[in-house]
């Protein structure tokens, strides 16, 4: 890298986060965020709360209206939850309920026995939906355990019958990743979804800073006097990393930030929580949560790690660098907005390629994306960590990495130097090829 | 001491030529004259000559060696599009471009310094461009120009929109940086200043050269055709000559008259048959030498 792209790239990382807008969005967003996951967190426990106390605070008197005789009984007594179940007739329950005696009654028809009626609650709130579920399960049950008990058949074979058969996995792997948690595919689809979502939202944020920070020298005319310095590949090269950089170390901080929030999370949960409720999520470690969502983290090598910050930095120059050459062509950054999108398109057709890869990492859809080098980045780390990839691949999608990065900024400088011949003309196409060719 | 070529410089953008086979040699320690009308090609010239375009056929050299990157770091430009960088400060500014022409941060504090205060600018250098007056700007950019102590000064209408105060400063720091051996290229649509300013002229129209030497030589290549008398009495024959259109009156009082000379009309024959007449007191008899606004005007519409 010459010396003088050397000089941009500090120009432009030390002006930008020496600017007060660096520091206040650097400062306020992590605010904003902790502000979100606070309430979050509050609404999340609030209902936690709920669920565990609404059996005490939110008791229902419901009556059972029976024509089959059997069932009504066996309900009542079969109940054992927080709602007082009572036996009425079909005469006297809307009258009571609509006296405030009871909260609704539910209606057990003769055919409810047989299957050819459903049983029905009436209420006056139609929206408790937690007692209608409650209710239904218990309905349900009772009438299994009534015919269970009319067929006579074995309490053991009973047991059996209320079990409910889970279907684990397990993946077959060859030798070298056959010491790996078999359970960790749902571990991959965290690394995955983390480097896209990072390098998604990154390119959300720097796009913009990339679309000004190409358009800068021109809005402003001072590019001729630039360019008369230095050739415009060096000055979009060192304009993309010393933005990059600046974008890196925003990212940086927001995410030692986050970590210290998260810290800082149990003492502030102790505060809106009773105490019981924190002993529970004090004595449950990360692991331990993790696994309650089904979810193991796979064993994050070193090698992973590396090839993760690689193609990273490498997915977020080069779309840095297709940002730049839109930023070349477009005269005012509302224009950008609609180009979003299309840019973001590879990256998004990488994430749905996610999955399949998953299930079949040598496939030739697996191997294409992670070779072409706007789509690379993501499939590739999941192929490396879910399994083995040839070097040749590996060494092969890097080097297209770099070189497209490369290629980016090359044609982005064509089209600034042809777009120093333009001021206020309507870039177009045909334009910018002839500008570019006679450059 | 530095001099500037262009031999069979030739620049096509798709279909339009912009500049076609131009050559003309700028000396150190004279000032060039770069002239022609609106879209002539001057500014892509100049534009190769800093290196920001190639040619497409032709050679550029600066003391003998093709320009390229290397002739960037000793060249100023002031470029007639020119912008700063909004929000930064003036004294940063100035310290980056310096940096981008590879001028130690010592050196570029110290001549940044030097040309603030000559330009009366020193108390402005924590100011952000945009708190400038567009004159103000404009004598930063001038700055710019000079950081890198550059061999080749490039200056497009460098008075465009200063004060006469400013300009005159400007114009003095111009004339000492050609005492000083730089190589000064100078382009305007203002001639007076041309005249004033440049020792050599180069004059640009529909992308090829249109005239091109000293401004002394050129000036020459131009007939006198313009005489301006001054009188008391009365000089019956000229009517008579205009009549014939042997000559024009440009102008007409009781003082005298300034008149146009036709190719048929000889000045001498003139002052001969003025000694001729009796009571005339003839004051002035001046053969006027074209002005740079004339011949632009003339060879341009020429060309054009």
């Amino acid at each position: 890298m010459s010396r003088k792209s050397l000089v941009i790239i500090r120009s432009e990382f030390v002006r930008r986060v020496t600017s007060k807008m660096f520091v206040l969005t650097t400062l306020l967003a992590p605010a904003l965020f902790m502000g979100f996951m606070a309430i979050t967190i509050w609404i999340s426990v609030s209902s936690i709360e709920d669920s565990i106390f609404s059996s005490d605070q939110r008791s229902h008197r419901i009556a059972i209206v029976d024509d089959t005789g059997t069932l009504g009984t066996q309900i009542i007594a079969e109940y054992s939850g927080a709602h007082t179940l009572v036996q009425t007739d079909l005469t006297s329950a809307p009258a009571e309920v609509l006296a405030g005696n009871l909260d609704g009654y539910v209606y057990l028809p003769e055919g409810v026995l047989s299957g050819a009626a459903d049983p029905v609650l009436h209420a006056i709130d139609e929206h408790e939906f937690q007692l209608q579920i409650e209710l239904q399960d218990l309905i349900d049950q009772s009438l299994k355990n009534n015919l269970l008990s009319q067929q006579k058949v074995d309490p053991e074979i009973r047991k059996l019958l209320s079990r409910s058969v889970r279907l684990g996995t397990e993946i077959i792997a060859s030798e070298a990743s056959a010491d790996e948690d078999p359970e960790s595919e749902e571990g991959y689809f965290l690394i995955a979804g983390v480097l896209s979502m990072i390098m998604y939202i990154a390119m959300i944020f720097y796009g913009t800073l990339i679309f000004y920070g190409t358009m800068e020298e021109r809005t402003t005319r001072v590019v001729e006097l630039i360019v008369s310095s230095v050739r415009p590949f060096e000055l979009l090269l060192g304009k993309i990393l010393g933005i990059g950089l600046v974008g890196l170390v925003q990212m940086a901080v927001w995410i030692m930030m986050v970590i210290g929030g998260l810290v800082l999370v149990g003492p502030v949960m102790s505060l809106i929580l009773d105490p019981g409720i924190v002993d529970l999520f004090e004595q449950a470690n990360d692991q331990e949560l993790l696994s309650a969502a089904s979810i193991s983290l796979p064993g994050i090598s070193v090698e992973l790690f590396i090839w993760f910050l690689f193609y990273f930095l490498g997915g977020y120059l080069l779309y840095g660098g297709l940002f730049a050459i839109v930023g070349t062509m477009i005269d005012s950054p509302q224009e950008s907005q609609t180009l979003m999108l299309p840019l973001m398109m590879p990256m998004i057709i990488s994430l749905v390629c996610v999955s399949p890869i998953m299930m079949n990492p040598q496939s030739s859809l697996a191997v294409a994306v992670s070779l072409i080098p706007f789509t690379s980045p993501v499939p590739m780390i999941v192929r490396i960590a879910v399994g083995e990839v040839p070097l040749w691949q590996l060494i092969l999608s890097a080097g297209l990495l770099i070189a497209a990065f490369w290629g980016s900024i090359w044609f982005s400088a064509r089209i600034y130097r042809a777009s120093i011949l333009m001021y206020g003309k309507k870039v177009s196409l045909k334009r910018i090829l002839t500008f570019c060719y006679s450059g | 001491m530095s001099s500037l070529s262009l031999e069979g410089v030739t620049k096509r953008f798709g279909k339009v030529t912009a500049a076609e086979n131009i050559s003309f040699e700028a000396k150190s320690g004279r000032i060039l004259g770069l002239l022609g009308p609106n879209g002539a090609g001057k500014t892509t010239t100049i534009r190769m000559i800093a290196n920001i375009f190639n040619p497409d056929e032709g050679v550029i050299t600066l003391d003998e060696r093709v320009v390229g990157p290397w002739s960037q770091a000793k060249m100023g430009y002031l470029p007639e599009e020119r912008g700063l960088y909004k929000k930064l400060k003036i004294n940063s500014q100035l310290r980056y471009l310096a940096a981008l022409k590879g001028v130690s941060p010592e050196e570029s504090r110290r001549r940044i310094k030097y040309w603030m205060d000559r330009l009366g600018l020193n108390e402005w250098g924590g100011r952000k461009a945009q708190e400038l007056s567009k004159g103000m700007q404009q004598k930063v950019q001038f700055i710019a120009a000079l950081l890198a102590d550059p061999e080749l000064i490039i200056l497009d209408e460098p008075f465009s929109g200063l004060d006469p105060v400013n300009s005159e400063v400007l114009r003095e720091i111009v004339v000492e940086l050609k005492q000083a051996g730089r190589t000064i290229l100078f382009a305007s649509h203002r001639m007076e200043q041309v005249e004033q300013l440049c020792d050599d002229i180069c004059l640009i129209a529909n992308g090829r050269l249109a005239l091109s030497g000293s401004l002394k030589q050129i000036k020459q290549q131009f007939t006198r055709d313009k005489l301006v008398l001054e009188y008391v009495g009365e000089i019956p024959f000229l009517d008579l000559m205009e009549k014939a259109g042997e000559l024009k009156f440009l102008e007409r009082n009781e003082d005298g008259c300034i008149l146009h000379l036709t190719d048929q009309c000889n000045p001498q024959m003139i002052l001969n048959r003025l000694t001729s007449i009796p009571n005339l007191e003839l004051y002035r008899f001046e053969l006027l030498q074209p002005s740079m606004n004339e011949i632009f005007i003339q060879t341009v519409g020429e060309k054009g």
